[in-house]
C-alpha cells in the first residue's frame, strides 16, 4: 500500500505539473487563429470558412460531465494539430507542445474506456500480481501499442505507399485479432482457475503439495496483508487453528499450517513470463487509433518524426494512467482482503472471487469486443 | 475499518466491471453537421441534404494517398472513390440520420441509399456532401417531423453547425420552420434514459452516443394540402 501510495502522489505531482506547463504552452498558442497555418499555405484563394462546430449538450448531469469531458478533448485535438503545424516554424517549442499535449491527451484518453484499461487491471487482481509489477506489465503494454502504431503507419504509407482507407482497415484487422487474443487470455485463465478450484474441493491433499511447492518459490512478499511481517508465524498458526476446527476432513499434520494460507494464492497464481507475455502482447497489438491519426497528419505535415514522438509521448501518459488504475485494482483487493482479518474463509472468498471474476470479465471483454469488431465496416 | 470504507475500497473493482461498456464511446471523428431539409410544392419533407465537415486528422487520413495525379491537389475527381465508399459504407450505420414523426407512429422512417454525393477539400478538412431521399415523403404539418444526427456507438462525434445548421430548401419553404432541440442540462428526467444507456453500452450495440444526439424539428404551420 505504501508503493501504491507513493506512486498515486507521483502521478498526482506529474499530471499537476503537467497541466500547469500545459496551460502556459497553449497560453501562448492564443494570438495563432486556427486556421492561421493554412491561410499562410499557398494555394488557390477560396471563400470556404470550415463551419465551426456548436458546443455539446447532453441531458442530465452525467452528461453535463460527458459533454464537458469531450468539449475538452476536442479543443485538445485541436490544439494539438495546430502545434504539429507551427513545427515548420518554431521546430523546439512545438515539439515541446506536442509531447505534452499529446501526453495529457492520453491521460484523458485513457482514464476513459479502452486501452487495455480493463483487461490490465483485471489481469492484476486475478492473479497474485504486486503493484511493482503491474506497472511493468502497463508500460510494456503502452510501449508495445505505440510501436504497433507507428510500424503500421511507417510500413504502410511510408514503405509502401498505402492509402489512409488502407491503414484504417489494417488497423481494424489488428483490432480484431487483439480482442480475439484477449478473450483466448481470459479463456486460458478462467480454465486454469476453474481446474485449481475444482481440485481444491476434490483433491485437497495434492493441492496442498502444489501450494507448498509455490511457497518455496518465496512468495512470501505477496502477504494477504501488508502489516505485520514479523508476526507473520504466529499469524498463520491462528490461522490454521480456525481452518483445523471447521475443516477437519483435511487431515493433515499441523505442519502444513502456511499452505492453507497459500493454498487460495495458489489460485490466482505466481507471476511468470511466460503467463504475462500473451497478456501484453494480445492488449499491446491494438494500435491506438488516436496515435494514428496523429502519426498521419504529422506524416502529411512532412513531420513524420514529430509525429513518433507524440506517440511515444502518448504511451507515456497512457501507461502511467492505466498503471494508477492496476494499482487501484490491486489496492481495493488487499482492502477486500484487510476487512476479513483473520477470517480465512473470507480470505478464500475473495482471492477465488479475483481470480475467477477477473478471468471472467478479460473472457467476457474480449469476446463482446471481437464480436463488435466483426461488425460492418466503419465508414469514417 | 468501516463497511463504508471498504465500499468505497471496492468502487474501482466495481468500475471493473462496467469499464468493458463504452469501449468504443470515446470520439475519435468529429463532424460538424449542416443540413438542408427538402421540401416539396406541397410541404413534403422529400429527403435530407448533409454536408458533413470533419477535423484535421480524420481528413488527414482520409485524403492520404488519394492525390492520384500528385499535383498537390485534391480534386473532386480524385475525392470520388472515398465519398463512394463513405456513402455506402453509411448504410450499415442508417446514415446517423434517424427521422421520427409522431403522425407516423413514432417509428423510424426508412430513408433510401444516398444520391448525389461528393467530397470538397478545403482548408485543410473536408467536407463529405450526401442527399438522403426518404422513401416515403413525410408530412410536417400535424405533428413536428424530427431529425437526430448521431453515431450510437459515439465514434463520430456529431454536432451542429454553429451557423445554419438546418435550413429548409425547396421551391417554397414559407410557414414553414426548423428548430434546433437542445437537452436540458438541468433535466432530471433522463433516469431511465441513463440507466437504459448504461446498459445498453455494455453490448456491442452500444447507444452511448444517443445522449448527444443532435437534434432538429421540422414544423410546417399553413394548410397547404
Amino acid at each position: 500500500m505504501r508503493i501504491a501510495a507513493g506512486l498515486a502522489r507521483v502521478v498526482l505531482f506529474a499530471g499537476l505539473s503537467l497541466l500547469f506547463v500545459a496551460t502556459a504552452a497553449r497560453a501562448e498558442f492564443k494570438p495563432i487563429s486556427p486556421f492561421a497555418a493554412t491561410e499562410v499555405a499557398p494555394g488557390p484563394p477560396s471563400a470556404f470558412a470550415p463551419p465551426t462546430a456548436a458546443p455539446f449538450q447532453a441531458p442530465g448531469p452525467f452528461g453535463r460531465v460527458f459533454a464537458w469531458v469531450f468539449d475538452k478533448q476536442q479543443s485538445l485535438q485541436r490544439t494539438l494539430a495546430m502545434s504539429v503545424k507551427s513545427l515548420k516554424t518554431d521546430p523546439l517549442g512545438g515539439a515541446l507542445t506536442l509531447a505534452l499535449l499529446s501526453f495529457i491527451y492520453s491521460v484523458l484518453h485513457a482514464v476513459g474506456p479502452g486501452h487495455g484499461k480493463t483487461i490490465i487491471s483485471s489481469y492484476v487482481i486475478a492473479n497474485e500480481e504486486t503493484v511493482r509489477r503491474g506497472v511493468i506489465i502497463s508500460f510494456i503494454a503502452a510501449g508495445l501499442q505505440a510501436l504497433s502504431a507507428v510500424l503500421l503507419v511507417g510500413v504502410l504509407l511510408i514503405a509502401l505507399g498505402a492509402t489512409g482507407l488502407q491503414v484504417n482497415a489494417w488497423s481494424n484487422q489488428l483490432e480484431s485479432i487483439s480482442y480475439a487474443m484477449i478473450a483466448l487470455v481470459g479463456l486460458y485463465l478462467l480454465a486454469g482457475q476453474l481446474r485449481s478450484v475444482w481440485r481444491r474441493w476434490q483433491h485437497a491433499p495434492v493441492t496442498v503439495v502444489a501450494a507448498r511447492d509455490a511457497h518455496g518459490l518465496g512468495d512470501h512478499h505477496h502477504h494477504h496483508t501488508h502489516h505485520d511481517h514479523h508476526h507473520h508465524h504466529s499469524r498463520e498458526g491462528h490461522e490454521h487453528h480456525e481452518i483445523h476446527g471447521r475443516h477437519d476432513h483435511h487431515h493433515h499434520s499441523p505442519g502444513d499450517a502456511c499452505d492453507h494460507m497459500v493454498d487460495a494464492r495458489q489460485l490466482a497464481g505466481p507471476f511468470s513470463w511466460r503467463k504475462v507475455i500473451p497478456v501484453v502482447f494480445s492488449v499491446g497489438i491494438r494500435p491506438c487509433t488516436g496515435a494514428i491519426l496523429v502519426l498521419v497528419f504529422a506524416l502529411t505535415q512532412g513531420l513524420f518524426w514529430a509525429g513518433v514522438a507524440a506517440t511515444f509521448a502518448m504511451a507515456l501518459g497512457t501507461a502511467i494512467t492505466v498503471a494508477a488504475l492496476a494499482t487501484l485494482a490491486l489496492g481495493s483487493r488487499e482492502l477486500a482482503l484487510k476487512l476479513g482479518g483473520t477470517n480465512s474463509t473470507w480470505t478464500n472468498m475473495v482471492w477465488s472471487t479475483c481470480a475467477i471474476g477477473g478471468a471472467t470479465i478479460i473472457l467476457l471483454f474480449g469476446v463482446l469486443m471481437f464480436t463488435a469488431s466483426l461488425g460492418p465496416a466503419r465508414p469514417f | 475499518m468501516t463497511i463504508r470504507h471498504a465500499l468505497w475500497g471496492l468502487a474501482p473493482l466495481l468500475e471493473l466491471l462496467v469499464a468493458p461498456s463504452p469501449a468504443t464511446a470515446h470520439p475519435h471523428v468529429w463532424a460538424t453537421v449542416r443540413s438542408d431539409i427538402l421540401l416539396d410544392t406541397n410541404h413534403q419533407i422529400t429527403g435530407i441534404r448533409h454536408a458533413w465537415t470533419f477535423d484535421e486528422f480524420y481528413t488527414a487520413m482520409a485524403i492520404e494517398g488519394l492525390d492520384t495525379n500528385k499535383d498537390g491537389i485534391y480534386s473532386k475527381e480524385e475525392l470520388q472513390p472515398l465519398a463512394k465508399v463513405n456513402v455506402e459504407s453509411l448504410k450499415d450505420f442508417d446514415y446517423f440520420t434517424f427521422v421520427y414523426s409522431e403522425d407516423e407512429g413514432d417509428k423510424m422512417l426508412p430513408l433510401k441509399p444516398p444520391i448525389d454525393y461528393w467530397i470538397d477539400y478545403d482548408k485543410s478538412v473536408l467536407t463529405l456532401h450526401f442527399t438522403l431521399p426518404l422513401e416515403k415523403p413525410v408530412d410536417p404539418h400535424g405533428k413536428p417531423v424530427q431529425v437526430d444526427v448521431y453515431d450510437p456507438s459515439f465514434f463520430v462525434a456529431f454536432s451542429f453547425a454553429t451557423e445554419k445548421p438546418v435550413t429548409l430548401a425547396g421551391a417554397d419553404t414559407k410557414g414553414c420552420a426548423a428548430e434546433i432541440i437542445l437537452p436540458d442540462p438541468n433535466t432530471t428526467a433522463d433516469y431511465k434514459a441513463l440507466t437504459e444507456s448504461f446498459f445498453s453500452q455494455l453490448g456491442p450495440n452500444s447507444n452511448f452516443g444517443s445522449q448527444f444526439a443532435q437534434t432538429a424539428t421540422i414544423k410546417c404551420k399553413d394548410s397547404h394540402l
